[in-house]
């Protein structure tokens, strides 16, 4: 059945394009109302890749600011309403919008809008996809706000306008030495570099988003280039991280268990060793002598791959999961273990933390999503309703409580995971009702956790320092999901939140965009006010999917 | 010895362990029928009739099954097993009896370790012209050749142990496509068989004259009851390390009345759905079902046919733990069977909740029997073994070193229509000692 539920503004494209396999459903329904799949995102028709390849998409939201663009002219843009003859790529745009009244300069020319001064003007940078069926129609419908999808398939980045609708992404970056496999964006980068590109060969570029957006090319331009052929570390990058703050450095997790802390404003060619890790199963922090050398320091982290990582939203905590199933919290300055613990079972796939920096998610090969509290140092509660593993978690920092009466008392959170049982899942977390009552543990139990004998896991207090082990089935209190929504004919891979939609992403590529109740239908008109806020406040930014989510 | 297992052997270089070997058994005919969709194989000795014939009848249809065996990967499987097993067994008996001091732990650990050598030495073969010995004695051949290797690596042709099974029974002697899981069942329910005898022959032999401590005590005061014991399905190593219990519990919904029936099971047979996880599959299989309508339950105590809820728990988690996927399943729509190629994630750990007992027993991967190829007819196995920390990979007579991230490329398929058809169908946990917080 192809449903076409939410046809009527005429943002349907994509599903109409695209078959909808039987089942199905380009909604999903919530106490507060309908999510209705808006469009899709996905990588060119015509683009080949390995089904079976070892890479996994993952999705990076990017807020583009306004800002002056990086000097570099970008030498055709003044001829940005024709397109690419190649198959699959789209051109990039650049457009003004008759708000800006900026004083920066622009370096490159817009085509279209009222005010199309020639310097002077800042304006957000928007981009359009130059599809030869909807040309310029297309763009009195487009909104300019400047967010942007960063996706990777194969061996391809691929960049796509979020509220666009033309599924075709707007822009491609080829690697050709190895397949990029993970990806971060800081909108808060001082000098230009602001997106981070993890390849499978453990090298690591950065380079301004913007910049790539100017370029026609299929290369990756402005680049620059760390662990250089695996250099420093040779194995696969996991996971990558701007440090919050952090004045442009940034944390790189690879597959053989370390982590690279980089500054994107040295050039790693001084010489950079480390010392060989004497016991692998200990955790140890190893600087460079040469202050000039990249990366300043490798963190040996535990055996087997560190899969993620995640910065709480002011910076001072670090989260990992990895292979050997444990979740490991440091307080990044001081580089000290604070707290951590085991899985049920098997390895842990993704984290999260919540806006308030209090509790952080985790998702793995047990079917479970975990919720761990800082202030417990202790899981808290388990999610069951994944049949397979959980891939992406993510607290939803835009949703409020409609019985919220605002004291703390009640606090209550919204979050989702993703699993490769291709199912969106949507959570409530009541704390008053399932994390008190565990604290003063009753043998009377509740009806929301299991019952079973009171157990010294709740009056156990845990040091600063130390890791639990794997709590038991019958000490963790479940949580049932309040929505089950099985998103895509994929096993899915990572999921965000945004203002106005929650997007979804499967392994192979392809990016699903739900609105949330009451924003579907009036779109257009929407997107002003959407605009204008963000305007006003502290612009979305996004990190990357499953691994950080800022509060807006 | 290959270019290939000397390549491997620099690859492996001080790493690998002394007294370890990377043995691989190359094909051989030794043919196995066809698995039956909905066959849940229990190595009750009372059902090998039947599965003989059931076998037969499998293999008739399956005649145009073609190509290698199965052998193989199960070998290669069972002998990383029963290698490690046999350490394993020694320790554990001597921590059972240090616990418990019971003359039965004892007896048995006696019993246990002497069919050990049985089934792996020569020697102790040669010295016991019974006849039922010879399967046994081709397979503890086998065995023995591969762990008395003086090279690290190498091919060992299982000739005769083939020529043996192919003797033995029928079904092996064509030249179909055999299913490794039914080969699987056949040789622990074989060797059970023959272990059983073995040791009963033993026991009429030893009882006028006692010989061994162990079994003087046990024919000591309690003469009867030891042989008793002898009479009741005998607890052989097979059983020590494989055998499970699992329990049927029926609640009738008149009366509330539990109705408990318990089950051996060597292995697990478990239905599969499309991008699902082990652990999804086992919930499956442990879930609650209601029988009504048609398929009431006669509630014993109510004296009618009943509306009922079932269940199945695993009363008595098994050492080693042998999922088996039914990845070959009869599809009544088109007549004939069809190979699932679904994509199921099995986790490199594996705790089973679905117990009785509270406790979680915690598993630990260490071998996966791959079927490549995209029907149910036709097609190759490969095994992925674990062996003191490397992930060995078994080709016919290639073994490769693989990195342990390489085990996910066999969960299967997320879309139907793909070129991948390297499926994991067999699974092997071991049990490790529970660290879990109580």
């Amino acid at each position: 059945m192809i449903n076409n539920n939410n046809n009527s503004n005429g943002m349907m494209s994509s599903s109409s394009t695209n078959p909808q396999l039987p089942g199905l459903k380009a909604y999903f329904k919530t106490p507060e109302g309908r999510y209705k799949l808006q469009y899709e995102k996905t990588h060119p028709a015509g683009f080949l890749h390995y089904t079976n390849s070892k890479t996994v998409t993952q999705l990076t939201l990017a807020h583009l600011k306004e800002k002056p663009a990086q000097s570099q002219p970008a030498p055709t843009s003044s001829s940005s309403s024709s397109y690419s003859a190649s198959s699959g790529v789209r051109l990039v745009a650049s457009k003004f919008l008759g708000a800006g009244n900026g004083s920066r300069t622009l370096s490159f020319v817009g085509i279209n809008g009222p005010s199309k001064a020639v310097a002077g003007t800042s304006s957000r940078i928007g981009s359009l996809g130059a599809s030869p069926s909807s040309n310029f129609p297309a763009i009195s419908n487009f909104d300019g706000k400047g967010t942007y999808l960063i996706f990777n398939v194969g061996d391809t980045i691929f960049i796509s306008d979020l509220n666009s609708q033309d599924k075709d992404p707007i822009k491609s970056i080829h690697f050709s030495n190895s397949n990029p496999v993970c990806h971060a964006f800081d909108p808060e980068a001082k000098d230009g570099h602001d997106l981070l590109i993890g390849l499978y060969s453990g090298d690591v570029y950065s380079v301004s988003l913007r910049q790539q957006l100017q370029d026609f090319g299929k290369r990756l331009v402005g680049a620059q280039h760390y662990n250089k052929d695996g250099f420093v570390n040779n194995s696969r990058c996991t996971s990558i991280a701007w440090v919050p703050e952090g004045d442009g450095t940034f944390v790189v997790a690879h597959a053989d268990g370390n982590l690279c802390v980089y500054e994107k404003n040295k050039d790693g060619a001084a010489d950079t060793s480390f010392p060989v890790i004497k016991d692998q199963t200990q955790f140890s922090v190893a600087h460079t002598r040469s202050s000039r050398s990249n990366p300043i320091a490798r963190w040996h982290i535990c055996q087997g791959s560190v899969n993620c990582i995640a910065f709480s939203k002011d910076g001072t905590y670090l989260a990992t999961v990895g292979r050997d199933g444990y979740l490991r919290v440091f307080d990044y300055s001081k580089e000290q273990l604070i707290c951590g613990g085991k899985s049920y079972y098997g390895a842990l796939l993704c984290c999260a933390w919540s806006m308030d920096g209090k509790y952080i998610l985790t998702g793995g090969e047990d079917d479970l999503v975990q919720v761990w509290s800082m202030d417990d140092r202790k899981v808290v509660a388990w999610g069951e309703g994944h049949s397979s593993w959980v891939s992406g978690v993510a607290f939803d920092s835009y949703w409020s409580s409609p019985t919220s009466d605002g004291t703390g008392e009640n606090v209550m959170y919204r979050f989702g995971s993703v699993g490769q049982d291709m199912q969106l899942l949507l959570w409530d977390l009541v704390m008053d009702e399932i994390v008190v009552p565990l604290r003063r543990y009753s043998t009377g139990g509740s009806p929301t956790f299991s019952t079973g004998s009171p157990s010294s896991y709740w009056d156990s207090i845990c040091p600063v320092g130390t890791l639990q082990p794997a709590p038991s089935m019958r000490n963790v209190p479940k949580l049932s999901p309040l929505v089950a929504h099985r998103a895509h004919a994929d096993p899915l891979s990572g999921l965000t939140f945004t203002q106005e939609s929650v997007l979804t992403v499967c392994r192979e590529g392809r990016v699903k965009i739900w609105m949330r109740p009451g924003h579907g239908e009036n779109h257009s008109s929407n997107s002003e006010t959407a605009l204008s806020t963000s305007l006003k406040e502290k612009p979305l930014l996004l990190g990357n999917v499953g691994s950080s989510i800022y509060k807006q | 010895m290959g270019a290939a297992g000397s390549k491997l052997e620099k690859a492996l270089g001080d790493q690998f362990p002394e007294g370890e070997r990377s043995i691989a058994v190359p094909p051989a005919r030794l043919k196995t029928s066809r698995e039956r969709e909905g066959r849940e194989r229990l190595a009750e000795k009372g059902e090998e009739e039947e599965e003989e014939a059931e076998g037969r009848a499998g293999a008739y249809e399956a005649a145009q099954f073609l190509e290698r065996t199965t052998l193989p990967p199960v070998l290669n499987s069972f002998n990383n097993t029963y290698i490690d097993h046999k350490c394993k067994i020694g320790v554990k008996g001597k921590k059972k009896e240090a616990f418990l001091g019971t003359e039965v732990v004892c007896f048995e650990k006696a019993k246990r370790n002497r069919s050990l050598e049985v089934a792996i030495t020569e020697d102790s073969v040669a010295c016991r012209p019974h006849k039922s010995c010879s399967r046994i004695h081709t397979f503890g051949v086998l065995c023995s050749e591969i762990s008395s290797q003086k090279k690290k690596t190498g091919v060992i042709a299982p000739k005769r142990f083939v020529q043996r099974v192919k003797k033995e029974n029928e079904l092996f002697r064509s030249y179909m496509h055999q299913d490794a899981h039914e080969f699987l069942n056949f040789l622990l329910n074989e060797l059970v068989d023959i272990l059983e005898k073995e040791s009963r022959a033993a026991a009429a032999k030893n009882s006028p004259e006692t010989s061994s401590p162990a079994e003087k005590t046990a024919n000591g005061p309690r003469n009867l009851q030891a042989n008793g014991v002898h009479r009741e399905p005998l607890v052989t190593w097979v059983h020590k390390n494989f055998q499970g219990i699992l329990t049927n519990e029926t609640r009738c919904l008149r009366c509330e009345t539990v109705t408990a029936r318990d089950e051996t099971f060597l292995d697990l047979s478990l239905d599969i759905e499309q991008n699902s996880s082990i652990t999804s599959c086992l919930k499956n299989f442990s879930s609650t079902e209601t029988l009504n309508a048609e398929d009431k339950f006669f509630c014993d105590k109510c004296c009618s046919l009943q509306e009922a809820q079932k269940r199945m728990k695993i009363k008595k988690p098994p050492q080693i733990l042998v999922i088996h996927l039914k990845r070959f399943k009869y599809i009544e729509q088109l007549g004939r069977y069809k190979k699932l190629s679904y994509r199921v994630v099995f986790p490199l750990e594996l705790k089973l909740s679905n117990t009785v007992e509270d406790a979680d027993s915690e598993y630990s991967l260490f071998a996966v029997v791959v079927h490549v190829g995209s029907g149910p007819n036709h097609g190759h196995y490969v095994s992925l073994v674990k062996s003191h920390n490397h992930w060995l990979f078994f080709d016919d007579e290639n073994v490769e070193m693989i990195d342990e991230s390489a085990v996910q490329t066999f969960f299967g398929s997320a879309q139907e229509y793909t070129s991948n058809t390297d499926h994991g169908y067999i699974l092997f946990y071991e049990r490790v000692a529970t660290t879990s917080q109580t």
